[in-house]
């Protein structure tokens, strides 16, 4: 077996992989992808991250994102699943939608495949009003998502909001408004956070 | 099941997404699918794109083997094999101009993106009236123009698209040791090549003993100076930075020191800051330009630096020193660094010390090559 990201063989055996689903990145990989969790005030709730957007996990995700290599979609809960379906146990999950360009660009919706395995009842009912993407946008048009997004599902108990990266928070500030009526408890994470000066 | 665009045809690389089958092994360069039908981009080049002219003469040499070069290419590929400072870009002037001419695709694909930028402008020089194109990482909005200078790993976007295709420096880094990289290369050309290098490496060799390569060697400078022969100095590497301090006190030149890695540079900048006026620089340094641009403008009078200063840089009235331990440096690195020495018109002096443990393989093949290229004078 081959290490999905470097190619390097895989031949080390950790007294982990007795008990996980054996890793498809090399332990060499994997400690480059350091886990920081973090919790993100986000005026009015909390965001909890668990890694930092920095160099190795942006390559990732790049890759995945927008090289489109589906084959990288469990190397980012791997270890982090089991904690997900434990801590977050009745939870409704709540994947951010893609635009439907990127969809059809990519031909699969990364969120979702990345938390196909996660053991929690999934919900898709969030729905952009507007298209909108957000690369190479400035922070005041990616507030525009503050008010972006609605909620065209039956209400529940409760809902875990989930999203990949975090970088002024206005995605999911559209996320938790347009849920919160619907649902006694949200909660939100995301799995990276980009490190930059957030003006809330 | 065979990669197009890599030529990859290992199972195990190729995975099944949701739109079907694709290959792992050139993912990096965005997905390609198997079923996918890779398209050549289509532009109409200008009729009068193939005007060139030169600021300077060139020397009678060098014309020769440019028409050499162009004649060549009519039946195969062709490899020029130059030393250092020959002007190997001036030699392909004549041939791309013959190919945009005829209305025919031209590429030149070189190692680093400075490198583009710079050739970039140098070609808008000499054809005044063809669109000349630079594509590199960060700068890939425009693809299409009468001639494309672009960085190696930007080669992917053109399949089977070039007449002709310049790969200058094709036994260095990126393309060096990176099989799907040179395979994605060579398969954006569907007309011929030229391999342009100062040294052939193995890698090189194979593809060359594979295809239909006529070779052209050049041992001159324009300058007509002969290349710098370095001094050997043999020593344990200890002994050899007390040496190497005793040197940079005699010499009176400015000097590039080379090191194989980039905590070596650091250290040895810590205690030769010491001492002397000196700056350093290697790849993932923050304010490598500013120190490259300092040591230009003769604010420093040394600069210790890792393999990232090797190729494609003129700085005049330099010498050089070479700390060859660990074994990293192959006859293509040596070469390179020693080709530093005696650029740019009329600073043609300097000189060249190589510290090594003792003469290796790679040590003898250099002085040896380096010899060869100067009995030719």
């Amino acid at each position: 077996m081959r290490c999905l990201f470097c190619d390097r063989p895989i031949e080390s055996y950790s007294l982990a992989s007795l008990f996980l689903k054996t890793d498809e990145l090399c332990p060499k990989c994997r400690r480059r992808l350091s886990l920081k969790r973090k919790k993100i005030p986000l005026g009015g709730f909390e965001v909890k991250t668990f890694f930092s957007y920095d160099g190795f996990f942006r390559d990732l995700l790049l890759q995945y994102k927008e090289c489109h290599d589906e084959a990288l979609k469990d190397v980012f809960l791997y270890g982090l699943k089991e904690y997900l379906e434990l801590r977050y146990h009745g939870y409704h999950l709540l994947c951010i939608p893609s635009t439907g360009k990127k969809l059809e660009e990519r031909g699969f919706d990364h969120l979702k495949e990345m938390f196909r395995l996660v053991q929690l009842k999934k919900i898709c009912c969030l729905k952009m009003k507007e298209e909108i993407t957000q690369e190479g946008k400035d922070l005041r048009e990616r507030r525009k998502m503050e008010t972006n997004y609605a909620y065209i599902g039956p209400d529940v108990d409760k809902i875990l909001i989930a999203d990949d990266v975090m970088t002024t928070g206005s995605t999911l500030k559209g996320a938790f408004s347009a849920v919160k009526c619907h649902a006694k408890m949200v909660k939100v994470i995301s799995l990276a956070y980009k490190n930059i000066t957030l003006h809330l | 099941m065979k990669c197009l665009r890599c030529n990859n045809e290992d199972p195990t690389y190729f995975y099944k997404g949701s739109k079907g089958y694709y290959c792992r092994r050139c993912i990096r360069f965005s997905r390609v699918l198997l079923e996918e039908e890779l398209k050549s981009f289509d532009y109409q080049i200008a009729p009068d794109a193939g005007e060139y002219s030169f600021s300077y003469e060139l020397t009678d040499t060098q014309k020769q083997i440019s028409e050499k070069c162009l004649e060549a290419l009519k039946k195969s590929d062709v490899l020029l094999h130059c030393v250092c400072g020959a002007g190997k870009t001036e030699i392909t002037v004549q041939s791309i101009a013959h190919y945009l001419e005829q209305g025919y695709k031209v590429a030149y694909a070189i190692s680093r993106k400075e490198v583009v930028i710079e050739l970039a402008k140098r070609f808008q020089d000499i054809f005044r009236k063809a669109k000349v194109t630079a594509v590199y990482g960060g700068h890939h909005e425009c693809l299409k123009g009468d001639l494309i200078v672009c960085t190696c790993h930007q080669l992917f976007r053109y399949y089977r698209s070039f007449d002709l295709l310049v790969i200058d420096e094709a036994d260095a880094f990126p393309l060096k040791g990176d099989e799907t990289l040179m395979n994605i290369a060579l398969n954006s050309c569907r007309g011929r090549l030229i391999f342009s290098t100062a040294t052939v490496d193995e890698q090189l060799a194979k593809i060359l003993k594979k295809r239909e390569v006529c070779t052209l060697k050049l041992y001159v400078r324009p300058s007509r100076k002969p290349l710098s022969v370095p001094q050997v100095i043999c020593l344990p590497e200890a002994a050899a930075v007390f040496y190497l301090f005793r040197l940079m006190t005699l010499t009176a030149n400015r000097c590039i020191i080379f090191v194989s890695a980039k905590r070596k540079c650091e250290q040895l900048y810590k205690i030769a800051s010491r001492f002397f006026s000196c700056t350093y620089v290697y790849s993932d340094l923050k304010q490598r330009k500013e120190n490259i641009a300092a040591f230009r403008e003769k604010k420093y009078r040394f600069l210790i630096s890792t393999t990232v200063m090797e190729r494609g840089i003129t700085i005049p009235e330099v010498s050089v020193i070479i700390l060859h331990y660990d074994g990293v440096f192959d006859e293509g690195n040596l070469v390179q660094m020693l080709g530093r020495v005696g650029r740019g018109v009329g600073y043609e002096e300097g000189r060249s010390y190589l510290f090594c443990a003792y003469k290796d393989r790679q040590v003898r093949k250099t002085v040896a090559y380096l010899k060869e290229a100067n009995s030719h004078l």
